[in-house]
């Protein structure tokens, strides 16, 4: 694999699920400096604001969700002390309980890689144009926030 | 002619259509493309007057000062899943919820 499709390897947005343990993987072979990883991982939930629900569908802006990605890992490999930052999302029709979305953080330290990790998933939401809409026993609704 | 494309809830505001086709004239900017899809959609109109829809050119989020040209890629972009709005420009709004249809 080159240089670049590695790099593209970081950050992805796709349908199909991801292996956890893959991409822990894929991040601890980038950098042999590497002594703590940090991850987080979404997952679909079957209630959302006092409602059921039954699924999850993601729409997402392709093009612009892949560029707020790579300037999300960017920034978060100059501002925090971490050798590499793995940024995962799916789109699609998502079932209760199947993945969503994987930030894998790889540090010299834990402290480095819990903060990296926690900044990306916060930045994420916040600036990443997806969309997420829960299907619920009485109809769709788009989730326009949270936390 | 410009091409405006929809994503979320702004598709079902106007008329499930992935796409809206507006006939832009020259030396116009992201106010005149409003003002088009205001006319064709009041209630999509307002959610943009609002600040609670943003519009975006190039894949970033755009000003009512931004030109736009035929070529550019323009978007209409309701509020992310994830939360508000990021202020990445001192003049864009951080938006909270808003009712939902």
């Amino acid at each position: 694999m080159s240089a670049v499709e590695q790099h593209d390897q970081l950050v992805r947005v796709q349908r199909e699920d991801f292996s956890v343990d893959a991409e822990i993987n894929r991040v601890r072979s980038r950098s042999k400096r590497i002594g703590g990883i940090s991850i987080f991982l979404g997952t679909a939930r079957d209630h959302s604001k006092g409602r059921d629900v039954d699924g999850i569908t993601f729409e997402h802006y392709e093009g612009m969700a892949q560029k707020k990605l790579r300037e999300i890992r960017e920034r978060a490999l100059k501002d925090f002390d971490i050798l590499e930052l793995l940024i995962v999302h799916r789109y699609g029709e998502i079932t209760i309980g199947e993945n969503i979305v994987l930030i894998v953080a790889g540090a010299e330290h834990r402290a480095d890689a819990f903060r990296a990790c926690q900044w990306a998933i916060d930045e994420l939401k916040q600036i990443t144009p997806i969309w997420k809409l829960e299907h619920t026993p009485s109809g769709e609704v788009w989730v326009e926030e949270h936390p | 002619m410009i091409t405006v494309k929809l994503f979320g809830m702004t598709k079902s505001l106007a008329d499930n259509q992935p796409s809206l086709t507006l006939a832009l004239g020259k030396n116009q900017s992201v106010k005149n493309v409003i003002e088009l899809v205001n006319k064709r959609y009041p209630k999509l109109g307002e959610l943009i007057y609002k600040k609670k829809i943003l519009v975006s050119v190039n894949q970033e989020i755009a000003h009512e000062d931004t030109k736009v040209q035929e070529s550019d890629e323009v978007a209409l972009l309701p509020p992310f899943a994830g939360g508000a709005f990021a202020a990445t420009k001192p003049d864009v709004m951080r938006m909270g919820s808003h009712e939902r249809r």
